[in-house]
This record gives structure tokens, C-alpha cells and sequence, in this order.
């Protein structure tokens, strides 16, 4: 199993600080998802991880080693990056979309094997993608469009997969859809997953490992029922909420107390500012 | 892990459909490619008819024929197809890094700028040979570092750094034509070579410092497409795909300046070769990978067709950069207008 670790990492972008002493441990073969307010450092913490960004102290560490001393193509065979708002270039099918993802298994001689394809099928077939292959990605719709990068990222094979909001600008019906095949991927091939979610409720959902981040450091990490909680969500988010218990999933869920409508047995938020 | 046999061989199949398709597509320009030699070759004040052509590239002396075909088209041809290519495969390069057509170093100021130097290292300089050659990619590599410490405002925008390469080429043909003017015997036939380019007076000595760079850059650059292919999804996903990113641009930037720079400082900045190469390599080849190969063959296929016409199809005699400047302008009128429409959308 592939460990993933981050030692009092400092990052930031020229003169502005964002991480600070920051430590994290991934938990290998399990799903961690990071939450915390906006501009706290939750995607710089993970473009640290996957070597995007340079700390300018401390130290992300993969199998003992610190990701700066490994060259890019062993890391990218043992490390993958889904970002954000990645780039399809103009009129790009999905199949040679998802075969980008083989990139570090080639070297400069070496030709596209059978396992290249087998790679590339299976990476389809494991996001039900196979049957958009020859389309363009132009086309497809936004939950289509998640399902072909996840599809990519999987054609690299690696151990641990990083994902950058892969929800974002998607309906709740393919935020779903998309949790349920990072779920599908974990059990199904073992892949550690850590992603970046801006929803507590999915990521307690979803997560096994919840790792909250406020002003740059870790503020509470474990599983969600011992993270998720109201004063955490107070503390990170300055925001009051009722915890309860999922009764759909048994997971911790959060309900934001508001000004309004709040009905008499919880304490309204304008009687107590 | 699961195998999908019939995915497999589906998604084995379609590469190899793409693969044939672009080497029927890479077959086709070559056949023009020689047709285009074959006409350059055969035509002339007097027309040379393919069995003397035959025999004086068999190295016999034909009286009439060989001294036509060996000192004048001949050199022309091969200058035109070398030049050529360089201009399509740098400007294709430029184009795919910063994915936008205008992004050719012929409208942002390289080509411009490796003329000028060129041009100020022979006429004041009285240089030659591989020292001007040097002197333009230096130039080349100065003028491209320096549109990008201009355009630089926390990261580099693509409208930004295109603007200020066109002002920068501006400037740079006001430098050529200052120079030209001050050098008192110097003919029109020259003052046009480096204003719009031209292979007039092409000799084979002359082809080689283009032959060489060719095979050093441009087969630097082939043996990296993957990394340029990578870099087409965006920085942050080419460098998790492994891509060191500042290496990669470097090189490929570097290399595409060095093609640029050695063809301009034979044959001038020929007009929009390197611009119109990308654009129309990808309109036939089709979406996919970034057409390098086709690039520099409609380069090379741009070059010679437009000598051609520049010389034997056209009320008197034009160098090739006036044929290609006036296929080029509508192109990029085009061009702007459309970007300009683009970025009013919301």
C-alpha cells in the first residue's frame, strides 16, 4: 500500500502564506475528503501533494520518499491528479482523451503496448464510458465530461488519485453519481482517494477518513463522526448547525441553522448573536 | 484488474484506423509535394521536358537543361521545401503551446526579429553563413523572451502576449526597412527578400545550415510530442501526468525559435508560412494529435506552390512572400475578427 504523508508543510503563492505547519496523513486504500471554508488552503494543500506547487517548507512524502526527490514519470505512475477545471483540446474523442492517461507509462522509445489498451478499455469500462468512446468531448454533458477525466486519471494506474472538487458545476443527481463511482474505484480496485469536496453532508457520506482545514492547518481529522461536529462546523466554517444522524446512510449529517425559518425547538441564530 | 477483451480490441481498433488515416493523409501531401518539385523543376523561360529532367538529375550534361536545373531550380526547390518546413513546424508548435492561432511567431514578432537581426548582421556587418544564422536565432530568442517579460502580469495571457508581440513586430519591421534604406547599393530584388522573404537566388550551400536545423530541432521536437501532447490538457494536468513542465517549454520553445530563425535568415521572414501551416495541417488531418508532420510538409507544399505561382502564374515576378502575404491577410482579418466576437459572448 502506497503511503501518502505531508510533514509541517508551508505553501503559499509568492509572498502570501496559505499553509502553514501543516501535517496530514493519508490513510492508504481509504477515502479521504478535505473540507474547510473558502481561501483556507484546502486546493493548495492538494496541489502540494501532487507537486503542483513547490512548499517553501516541510515536505510531502510518498513511500518514504519526498515527491521533490522522485522523477515526475515515477511519481505519475504511482500519483494521480484530477484538477479542477482541466483543458479538452478542440474536438478531442474521449477515447484519446483517456489514453493521455498512459502518458508516464511510455518512455521515449517505447512503443503503445496491448496493456496501453487493455489500460485505456478497463478505464472506460470501470466509468461506463466505453460506449462515448469515439465521441467528441465537446459534446458530452458535464457529468459525462467528469466520468471521461476520472476515466483518464484511472487509465494511469496509480496507487492514490487526488481530486480537486470533482463535483463542481455538476447537479446533485451527478454529484452523486460521480461519489458513487469514486466508492465503486476504491473497493473495487483498492485506489486511495483524497479529494477536495465543498458539500460536508456528501463528504461525511462519502468519506472514511474527513480532514477539516482551517486557516492553513489541519483542525480535526478522523472519521466523520468524530469530525463532524457542531463546534468544528462552527469553528471552521462560523457557521451554527444541528448534527444528526443520516438516516439514509447512518453517516453524521450537518443542518445549517439560519435567521429565518427556524422552527421553536432549535435556537434561532438572531436570538443568540 | 478486469479484462475487457472486446473494449480492448475496439479501442486497438480505432488507433489503428486514426494511424492509417494519418499516414494516407501524410502520403497525399507528398505526392503534391512532388508534383510541386516536378513543375519547379520542368518550368522555366524554356520548359524542360521530363526526359531531359530525368537524365540531367542522372547527372548527365544536357545543353540548355542542366545548368537551369541544377544552379537555379533545383537550390530554389530545396530552399523553398526546407524553409518550408520550418516554418510550418515552429509555427505549429507555438500554436499548439499556446493554443491560439495568432500565436505564430510570424505575426508576434520572432520572425521579425531574427530578419532584423539578420539582415543588420549582413548589409552593416557584411557576416555570412553560419554567423548570421546564429545571430537571428539569438535574436529570435531575445525577442521571444522578451514578449514574455512584457506580457507578464501574474502569469501570461495568451490576447496579452499576441498584442504585444504584434506591436514588437511592428517595431522590428521599421528596423529592417531603416537598415535597407541606409545601405546605399543594396537592389530591390534584396529589400524585398527581407521585408516579405523570398528564395530568389537560392543556392544549395545556402540549404544547408536549414537542412541541419531541421534535423536537429525538428527531430528534437518529434521525439518529445508525447510532452507536447500531454501539455495540450493544461499545465496542471501535463505535470500530474508526469511532464516537467519548465523543461518541456523550454525545449520546445527554444527548438521552434531555432527553426524559425535559421529559415528567416535565408529567405527572409516569408509572410505568414508558418501561421497559415497549423491551422490548415488540422482542418485536413482533423481534431486528435497536433498535426506537427502535416504542418511542415503544407509548410514546405505552402512554400513551393507559392514560389510557383509568384514566378510563372502571375503577371510578371513575384518573390514568394507576396503570394503567401496575400493568402495569409484574409486568414488572419479572420481570425481576429472571429477572437474579437469570441470574448464579447458572455
Amino acid at each position: 500500500m502506497t503511503t501518502l504523508t505531508a510533514e509541517a508543510l508551508r505553501a503559499g503563492y509568492g509572498p502570501r502564506t496559505i499553509l502553514s505547519d501543516l501535517d496530514l496523513t493519508v490513510p492508504p486504500g481509504a477515502i479521504t475528503a478535505i473540507v474547510g471554508a473558502n481561501a483556507c488552503g484546502k486546493s493548495t494543500l492538494l496541489r502540494c501533494l501532487a507537486r503542483l506547487l513547490r512548499p517553501t517548507a516541510g515536505q510531502v512524502v510518498l513511500d518514504g520518499r519526498s515527491v521533490r526527490q522522485t522523477p515526475p514519470r515515477e511519481l505519475a505512475r504511482r500519483l494521480g491528479l484530477l484538477p479542477q477545471s482541466p483543458i479538452a483540446p478542440d474536438g478531442i474523442t474521449v477515447a484519446d482523451l483517456v489514453s493521455h492517461g498512459r502518458h508516464p507509462h511510455q518512455g521515449m522509445l517505447s512503443r503503445w503496448s496491448r496493456a496501453d489498451d487493455m489500460a485505456v478499455a478497463s478505464a472506460l469500462e470501470a466509468t461506463q464510458t466505453a460506449d462515448l468512446a469515439e465521441r467528441d468531448v465537446d459534446e458530452l454533458s458535464g457529468g459525462q465530461r467528469q466520468r471521461v477525466w476520472i476515466a483518464m486519471a484511472l487509465a494511469q494506474e496509480t496507487d492514490i488519485l487526488l481530486l480537486d472538487e470533482p463535483t463542481t458545476f455538476l447537479d446533485i443527481a451527478h454529484q452523486i453519481e460521480i461519489l458513487d463511482l469514486l466508492i465503486d474505484l476504491n473497493r473495487g480496485r483498492g485506489t486511495t482517494i483524497v479529494m477536495v469536496l465543498h458539500d460536508l453532508n456528501l463528504a461525511a457520506r462519502y468519506a472514511d477518513h474527513l480532514v477539516a482545514i482551517l486557516r492553513g492547518r489541519v483542525h480535526a481529522a478522523g472519521s466523520p463522526d468524530s469530525v463532524l461536529t457542531e463546534s468544528m462546523v462552527e469553528q471552521v466554517f462560523g457557521l451554527r448547525c444541528h448534527v444528526m444522524t443520516d438516516p439514509t446512510s447512518g453517516q453524521p449529517m450537518m443542518l445549517p441553522l439560519c435567521r429565518h425559518r427556524t422552527a421553536s425547538n432549535f435556537p434561532n441564530e438572531e436570538a443568540m448573536s | 484488474m478486469i479484462v475487457h477483451t472486446e473494449t480492448t480490441a475496439w479501442i486497438a481498433a480505432l488507433r489503428g484506423a486514426r494511424r492509417k488515416a494519418r499516414l494516407r493523409l501524410v502520403g497525399v501531401i507528398m505526392a503534391l509535394l512532388a508534383i510541386g518539385i516536378g513543375l519547379t523543376l520542368v518550368t522555366g523561360p524554356t520548359m524542360t521536358t521530363p526526359s531531359e529532367l530525368m537524365r540531367v538529375l542522372a547527372g548527365h550534361d544536357v545543353p540548355g537543361a542542366s545548368f537551369a536545373v541544377r544552379e537555379l531550380r533545383l537550390p530554389r526547390a530545396t530552399l523553398s521545401i526546407l524553409t518550408g518546413m520550418s516554418f510550418g513546424l515552429g509555427g505549429v508548435i507555438f500554436q499548439t503551446l499556446l493554443r491560439n492561432p495568432l500565436a505564430s511567431p510570424d505575426i508576434i514578432g520572432i520572425s521579425a526579429g531574427s530578419s532584423a537581426a539578420a539582415v543588420f548582421a549582413i548589409v552593416v556587418l557584411g557576416w555570412s553563413g553560419a554567423a548570421v544564422s546564429v545571430t537571428a536565432i539569438i535574436a529570435g530568442l531575445a525577442v521571444a523572451l522578451l514578449i514574455y517579460l512584457l506580457a507578464w502580469r501574474d502569469g501570461v495571457s495568451g490576447a496579452r502576449l499576441i498584442l504585444i508581440g504584434i506591436g514588437l513586430s511592428a517595431m522590428l519591421d521599421s528596423m529592417i526597412a531603416f537598415v535597407l534604406s541606409r545601405a546605399p547599393a543594396w537592389t530591390m530584388q534584396d529589400a524585398l527578400r527581407w521585408l516579405t522573404g523570398s528564395v530568389n537566388g537560392a543556392t544549395l550551400d545556402e540549404a544547408l545550415p536549414v537542412f541541419l536545423s531541421l534535423a536537429v530541432f525538428g527531430g528534437l521536437l518529434l521525439a518529445r510530442r508525447g510532452n507536447l501532447e500531454a501539455m495540450r490538457l493544461g499545465d496542471d494536468t501535463a505535470a500530474a501526468l508526469g511532464v516537467p513542465l519548465a523543461r518541456e517549454k523550454v525545449l520546445a520553445v527554444m527548438s521552434a525559435v531555432g527553426l524559425i530563425a535559421v529559415a528567416t535568415a535565408v529567405s527572409g521572414p516569408v509572410a505568414f508560412v508558418a501561421f497559415l501551416s497549423g491551422p490548415i495541417a488540422k482542418r485536413i488531418a482533423g481534431p486528435g494529435r497536433s498535426p506537427l508532420i502535416p504542418a511542415a510538409l503544407i509548410g514546405a507544399l505552402l512554400m513551393l506552390l507559392g514560389d510557383y505561382t509568384g514566378q510563372h502564374l502571375l503577371a510578371g515576378r513575384y518573390p514568394v512572400g507576396v503570394v503567401t502575404g496575400a493568402l495569409g491577410a484574409p486568414y488572419l482579418i479572420f481570425l481576429i475578427i472571429r477572437s474579437n466576437r469570441a470574448e464579447r459572448e458572455p
